[in-house]
């Protein structure tokens, strides 16, 4: 299957939304379902020890995080990065236990490849991402390529698909709804504290 | 060879009570089916109705993975569960586990089917595990639990691109896809045919995957008593003693300890005939847990196991004359076998495909070569028709082709090339010998019925309108009754084609009979009754019928091919005669006569010549089981057991007519008519047979319309549920008019020839060549079954029908 799309927000420069996507701790909010969303070693990932370590209450994400932390916990190239995401697919949830591996991480263009897998189902994906500076803020271009598996592949597009554009559509709504709180912040001076990190 | 018609009124054929038929009418009279008020009332007891104490419930891992290896399966989480009885997978069974074919060809590859897969996976429903529980549910709950370490591999799905070289292998040490190579007719001949012809016509068609549907997924119970080491498999099976047969071997149990049983069976389309792993599974999981174990496939389950239906990528050339004389036909086909070579897949598109490619059609030089590919869906074996919907799809379609390619008309094409009916046995190039046939008969009264020279008229008419109707023609033919044993042999069979039937008298004169076939649907109960009471002359309600068990049963081959009429009802023929010629000589000692004086008619023994010196034949019964007054050298009882095994096929034969409105900017098919003139022999009773045609044209109408397996490039069926695969619906069938003509077969007692696949045979064909037919204007030659309303927009806008 294949998605792509563009998400338009106004008001915003390229390194603000730049650095709110490369924010773990932001993705992981955005992403519906998302329990954990942590870096990991090479090797077999232990979800249930994830699980059981992951924080009670996420770190704060801009605007009011300093840029500098974010910066500092931000996705890096090569860097591997698990995920638990349970999502409600017809009649069944299941719980993806997610493995996300940053292939390209060169602004404004990030290009991310992963796989999923829960009982009886699993997928695989690589998406990318490029940010376009427009005249009254940025194009976020994106777009992913997913194989389905199992059970959930067998409930059909007509199912799959509304899913997909789902988690998609909650995604991008929730970035945009972030990234424009970084933006109407203007007067902590954050836009030049981001400026000032690239 | 006499033929007459029967016409049906326009509401079809009216049913009558058996009550109001007189003994003498009860054979060819349309009865209501006595299984009905079972089946409507819900009495009937399905496999998954059966309740045995202390049962246990199996549930089975899938593959997620259509071609993977298997690094590894982790099953102790499973284990750990409440209530959770068993847990084995490969490495934990000891028995063969190894699902055999059934039939042989020269250059078959065979490969290993294992019942649990080992260490990879070839097609998403392969069986990975068996999780036994207290609750069905707690043993899907705990398949869910199982984790297994898979390294995917490229998935192949269509048997073109599997013969590629850089295709994935399915069974690796093969090295090849490739699961045999078969060819019929003569090569040279054929060449020769179509270097002197005027006119050459191809055809690159497709006849796609179909799913079978039968109305009850299938489904499983074991019993195993451990003292005696009696195994009870009661199950969904078109053909419990070959079931018996096949699963003592897989699972290495005696076969005289081994009953397999059908209960009421709703449905099966061929995809219960085959010998599956899941029966195996279940029968192993019984004797592990020495406790009765129940399996139900869900629907999801039969849309990734069921051996699926069809699956051929054609081409194919005609080569035909100026006056449409047809000279030859060349045929290549890639037909898709699945991940295993499942239990009769492959006759399938061989020996019942190639030997068809004649069609109604004396045509002098046939070729036809197969090559039977691996890939990695499910196996595809029988579904109703069975290769013979393949061969008429062919045949009839490059007909159709020739028609407008020489600007003939295709009724007179077809016309011009009919054996004539004095031809008959008919023998075609391709190994046939049709029996009997008078193909102009049935052509003439589907053209009446449809006033075809009108709607030619009326047609050009219609497009100055800007409407665009199409008629279309299917003069099929099959060969069914499945038989006979010598030649299936020589073929590659693993099996006699026999059929056994049982008559037997009680004391009291009431009559059992019990013959091997295994209906599941087609209304035996009543049609053996029907044939049983006619030959000896007992009234209809004094007859019962079993099928479907193989303790009750003497032997059997079951129920596909559209055999039951002709070889299992010819079997209670000779068996119900044997009874009345034993009859008839203690009738003769009580009667004091000579039994060569002693004649019997409507179920009456009498001395010729002196009427009043009589006994009805259930009075002998009696007499034969008192035997108190019998003659010396005759032994108690009446009963007796016939194996018929008749020395040919039977051939029905007939045309289907479709006339539909295409509307080229939506790519709707709208159904104008449609009219089957089929001929079936002699006909038991027309009602069933009727209904035979009705259900059959409605899976035709959804194969050439609606239906399809769809796999992604991973192998993942995309058309997993009913929401994705289309099974027409009432909506989606055209109203019909059936009617029928009567040239019975000479090579069984009953003069009967096999209805159960007619309409499926005859209907895709039909359909196609109506659409193409009404969008020619557009210049459309051809569109890819099922013809979706994108694919005829898409045609009808010159783009082929490619979607």
């Amino acid at each position: 299957m294949e998605f792509d799309g563009t998400v338009s927000i106004e008001g915003v420069t390229m390194d603000e939304v730049w650095l709110a996507l490369s924010d773990p701790v932001m993705i992981k909010q955005a992403l519906p379902g998302c329990q954990f969303l942590v870096e990991v070693e090479e090797g077999d990932v232990d979800f249930d020890a994830l699980a059981a370590s992951a924080p009670d209450e996420d770190p704060p994400t801009l605007p009011e995080a300093s840029p500098e932390d974010i910066a500092e916990r931000a996705f890096v190239e090569g860097g591997r990065y698990a995920a638990l995401m349970e999502i409600s697919v017809g009649s069944v949830s299941p719980s993806f236990e997610t493995v996300v591996t940053i292939e390209e991480r060169e602004f404004p263009h990030m290009y991310a490849g992963g796989e999923g897998s829960a009982s009886n189902s699993s997928f695989e994906m690589s998406s990318w991402m490029d940010l376009v500076e427009t005249e009254d803020g940025v194009d976020v271009e994106w777009g992913a390529e997913a194989d389905v598996f199992g059970r959930v592949a067998q409930m059909g597009q007509r199912v799959i698909n509304p899913v997909a554009n789902r988690v998609v559509g909650r995604f991008f709504d929730s970035v945009e709804s972030q990234i424009s709180d970084v933006s109407t912040d203007d007067s902590s001076g954050l836009r030049d504290r981001v400026s000032g990190l690239f | 060879m006499a033929t007459e018609e029967r016409r049906s009124g326009p509401d079809g054929v009216e049913t009558v009570d058996a009550d109001d038929v007189d003994a003498a009418d009860i054979l060819g009279s349309a009865i209501e089916r006595r299984e009905d008020p079972s089946l409507l009332t819900g009495d009937a007891e399905y496999t998954d109705d059966i309740q045995l104490p202390d049962s246990a419930h199996a549930a089975i891992l899938r593959s997620q993975y259509a071609h993977a290896r298997i690094e590894g399966i982790d099953t102790s989480e499973a284990e750990a569960m409440d209530d959770v009885v068993d847990v084995f997978t490969a490495e934990d069974i000891d028995v063969p586990g190894n699902l055999p074919t059934a039939w042989d060809l020269d250059t078959l590859r065979t490969v290993d089917h294992p019942v649990l897969a080992e260490d990879r996976i070839r097609y998403q429903g392969d069986a990975l595990a068996v999780v036994v529980a207290e609750e069905r549910y707690q043993a899907h709950d705990a398949v869910d639990r199982i984790d297994v370490d898979y390294d995917r591999l490229e998935a192949v799905t269509d048997p073109e691109t599997a013969l590629d070289d850089d295709a994935p292998v399915v069974h690796e040490e093969e090295g090849t896809n490739t699961a045999f190579d078969w060819e019929i007719g003569d090569a040279d001949e054929t060449d020769a045919a179509f270097a002197e012809a005027d006119h050459a016509v191809g055809i690159d068609v497709t006849n796609q995957l179909l799913i079978p549907n039968a109305m009850e997924p299938r489904a499983a119970i074991a019993d195993y008593d451990d003292s005696d080491d009696e195994l009870t498999l009661h199950m969904t099976t078109q053909n419990p003693h070959v079931h018996r047969l096949l699963l003592s071997g897989v699972i290495d149990h005696p076969e005289h300890k081994l009953r397999v049983r059908a209960p009421d069976v709703g449905g099966g389309f061929g995809s219960k005939i085959h010998h599956y792993a899941d029966e195996a599974l279940v029968a192993l999981a019984a004797k592990r847990a020495e406790r009765p174990v129940k399996w139900q496939a869900t629907r999801t389950e039969t849309y990734l196991t069921d051996a699926q239906g069809r699956g051929h990528e054609t081409h194919a050339e005609l080569a035909v004359d100026d006056d449409g004389t047809i000279r030859g036909l060349r045929v290549d086909t890639a037909a898709n076998m699945g991940a295993y070579l499942s239990t009769f897949a492959p006759a399938v598109p061989t020996y019942l495909y190639g030997t068809l490619l004649s069609g109604q059609y004396d045509i002098p030089a046939i070729h036809c070569e197969v090559s039977g590919v691996f890939t990695n869906v499910p196996p595809v074996d029988a579904y109703r028709g069975a290769g013979r919907p393949e061969a008429s799809f062919v045949v009839e379609r490059i007909v159709k082709e020739a028609a407008d390619a020489i600007g003939m008309d295709p009724t007179e094409l077809r016309r011009h090339n009919f054996p004539d009916p004095d031809e008959f046995p008919h023998a075609t190039p391709v190994a046939m010998e049709y029996d009997s046939g008078d193909y102009d008969k049935t052509l003439d009264r589907a053209l009446d019925l449809v006033d075809y020279d009108e709607f030619r008229e009326r047609q050009e008419r219609a497009r100055e309108e800007g409407r665009y109707i199409g008629v279309g023609l299917s003069c099929y033919i099959e060969a069914c009754g499945l038989a006979p044993s010598e030649l299936v042999g020589e073929l590659g069979a693993g099996a006699g084609l026999w059929e056994s039937g049982l008559v037997r008298f009680t004391p009291s004169g009431t009559v059992k009979a019990a013959v091997g076939t295994s209906g599941h649907g087609q209304g035996h109960d009543t049609t053996y009754a029907q044939v049983v009471a006619n030959e000896l002359g007992v009234d209809y309600d004094d007859v019962d019928v079993d099928e479907g068990d193989t303790d009750a049963l003497p032997q059997g081959m079951g129920t596909y091919g559209s055999r039951s009429a002709a070889v299992g009802g010819s079997a209670l023929v000779q068996s119900a005669r044997k009874v009345v010629d034993k009859a008839r000589k203690i009738a003769a000692h009580q009667l004091e006569a000579d039994p060569i004086d002693v004649e019997f008619e409507d179920g009456e023994f009498y001395v010729a010549g002196a009427p009043d010196r009589s006994m009805g034949v259930q009075d002998v019964a009696l007499e034969a089981y008192l035997a108190h007054d019998i003659p010396d050298d005759i032994e108690p009882g009446l009963e007796a057991t016939t194996f018929f095994d008749p020395d040919n096929f039977v051939f029905p034969f007939g045309t289907h007519v479709a006339v539909v409105e295409v509307d080229p900017d939506t790519g709707e098919i709208e159904f104008e008519d449609y009219v089957a003139v089929d001929d079936v022999g002699n006909q038991i009773n027309p009602k069933i047979v009727e209904g035979q045609i009705h259900g059959g044209v409605a899976q035709g109408v959804g194969q050439a319309l609606y239906e399809g397996a769809e796999y992604d490039e991973n192998g993942q069926l995309v058309t997993g549920s009913m929401q994705d695969y289309t099974v027409p619906k009432a909506e989606h069938i055209p109203d019909m008019e059936t009617d029928s003509t009567t040239t019975p077969s000479p090579v069984n007692p009953l003069g009967v020839k096999g209805v159960g696949e007619a309409g499926t045979i005859a209907a895709p064909q039909a359909v196609v060549n109506a659409v193409v037919d009404a969008l020619e204007p557009f210049g459309v030659e051809d569109i890819d079954m099922p013809l979706t309303n994108e694919r005829v927009w898409r045609a009808a806008h010159g783009n082929g029908g490619d979607s």
